[in-house]
């Protein structure tokens, strides 16, 4: 068992490493991470600069988590859409380690990788513009970045399997990057949204990611808000790990009775 | 005369073929997922911001700002990869070896983006009116059809340059993607001009879009194309710059590349 957990930590530190390196060499990973988060913080901050210097903070995290998403949806997705073009696909599907840990290692490195934008934006707003940026609750906002990267991780891993299922996805990523902006409240409240939305707010995990965040960081939400916060997204995100696994028991059917894993479109 | 006949024939092929390279391999719901959804969620994006800062429910100063950005969309991603995508298909020595009129290459690559980047604020102000209640009852049509056109083809003009950017980069989704964003900040689409410091004020004015969202702003409230009309020359006279400066790269990428054999490096 203990060698077993060695071996997948192993994997997931390899596709770790190989998809930072990967992403050292690609200038969009720069725009999702940095340039992005930080256009949309500025413009966030413009829009909303009426509300006070207290929504600074509002805006730092929002921002950071568009960052976090779009680098979820284009450098995550384009890795996979990636191994199809380089033909590594096949293999990666092949090899006696599971594709869901190799997909976890490398969701977890964009994810990480991501976290830049919440700097950039806290640098940004914070230095540059002068702005005072206090966290309430500076423990259980860091609790809570850890726990995002959680939520954002079980997230891709569903996400990565479609990319892989549907060759067609990778064209919908510009459909696909706003609503989840929308739909989990990065820059405003969900409540402005139609009644009939919220309950697809509510199986999002970076939802509950950003309540939680903007929760800490604002000092908005109860401490008791912030554990229920906490609870769902760990609920949600192990509902999209476990969930995967058909996803990807479908992945390998596709690969060993279909032979159509590298088709692509 | 002949001559004449030839280019335009050029012109109006290169266009179709170049915009049909880009578009007709996708399936017909994605292709309208990308026109039609993806503009919408980001004007929902941007109104609820704004609904949210100003507290009100006049959305018509967010809607008209996006709805302009969906020209923006068009003009300078799909222009850049009509001309940059000539280095990724491998087409772009043929296109050089040929005796083509250059200019007719050129322009023509952003001639059917242009109509598109059209229907594209249409279908925003569609969703405008359906979705956010948009009043256009004081709106003049043709102004506002003037306005549409001269501000898609002022976009179209930077996508021209970016494109010619697209032939000698790696990165044109990093330098497409920054300049796309930048108008959103820039263009006064989601934010009053005025307000920005004035270093903003002063990179607005030499941005495409800036003055065709103004433009639009004022027809929609009422005003007619005498009110207009210096937005609208100094609007295309922008776009005007960017196409000539954009060609002008062009020509010299052509002799450099054809001098140094670098064609087709990455």
């Amino acid at each position: 068992m203990v060698k077993k957990i060695k071996g997948i930590l192993r994997v997931i530190r390899m596709s770790f490493e190989i998809e930072l390196r990967q992403n050292l060499t690609d200038g969009f990973v720069l725009f999702g991470i940095v340039i992005q988060p930080l256009i949309v913080a500025f413009t966030a901050l413009w829009m909303l600069k009426d509300k006070g210097p207290d929504y600074a903070i509002f805006i730092v995290v929002g921002s950071a988590m568009t960052g976090l998403w779009t680098a979820l949806l284009f450098n995550s997705g384009n890795s996979i859409i990636g191994e199809r073009w380089a033909g590594t696909l096949e293999t990666l599907v092949g090899t006696p380690s599971s594709l869901r840990v190799i997909v976890f290692g490398k969701v977890l490195a964009n994810i990480t990788q991501s976290l830049l934008s919440m700097i950039g934006c806290y640098t940004l707003i914070s230095l540059v513009m002068g702005y005072p940026l206090t966290l309430s609750r500076p423990i259980f906002f860091l609790i809570s970045i850890l726990l995002t990267v959680f939520a954002f991780v079980g997230f891709g891993v569903i996400i990565a399997s479609l990319f892989i299922l549907i060759p067609d996805f990778q064209r919908l990523q510009n459909t696909l990057e706003f609503p989840v902006y929308i739909l989990c409240g990065f820059l405003f409240p969900i409540a402005l949204l139609p009644g009939w939305t919220t309950p697809i707010s509510y199986i999002l995990s970076p939802y509950w990611a950003a309540r939680a965040l903007h929760g800490s960081a604002l000092g908005a939400l109860e401490i008791n808000q912030i554990y229920i916060s906490w609870v769902m997204l760990i609920f949600f995100s192990a509902v999209y790990i476990i969930g995967s696994s058909a996803l990807y028991r479908l992945v390998l059917k596709r690969a060993r009775v279909d032979a159509t894993l590298n088709t692509t479109g | 005369m002949k001559r004449s006949v030839t280019n335009i024939k050029i012109f109006f092929e290169g266009a179709i073929l170049s915009y049909r390279a880009l578009f007709l391999w996708l399936r017909p719901a994605t292709y309208i997922a990308s026109k039609i959804l993806a503009p919408l969620t980001m004007m929902i994006f941007f109104v609820f911001i704004g609904a949210y800062a100003s507290g009100s429910n006049d959305a018509s100063f967010y809607v008209i700002g996006n709805a302009l950005i969906f020209a923006a969309s068009s003009g300078i991603f799909g222009v850049t990869m009509s001309i940059g995508g000539e280095r990724w298909s491998g087409t772009l020595p043929y296109l050089f070896g040929s005796p083509a009129n250059r200019m007719a290459i050129f322009v023509g690559r952003a001639f059917m983006h242009i109509l598109d980047g059209m229907l594209g604020v249409f279908i925003g102000f569609g969703w405008g009116i359906l979705l956010f209640e948009l009043d256009l009852s004081q709106t003049h049509l043709i102004p506002l059809l003037l306005t549409i056109l001269i501000t898609t083809y002022s976009t179209a003009g930077l996508g021209l340059l970016m494109g010619c950017v697209g032939l000698i980069t790696r990165n044109v989704m990093l330098v497409n993607n920054t300049v796309f964003f930048s108008m959103l900040l820039f263009s006064g689409a989601n934010i009053s001009l005025e307000t920005l410091p004035k270093w903003m004020q002063v990179v607005s004015r030499y941005f495409p879009l800036t003055r065709g969202i103004a433009s639009t702003r004022l027809v929609v409230a009422g005003a007619g194309i005498n009110e207009i009309l210096s937005l609208l020359v100094e609007e295309f006279l922008i776009g005007l710059i960017f196409t000539l400066v954009g060609f002008f790269l062009f020509s010299i990428f052509e002799k450099q590349a054809k001098k140094l054999g670098t064609l087709e490096i990455f």
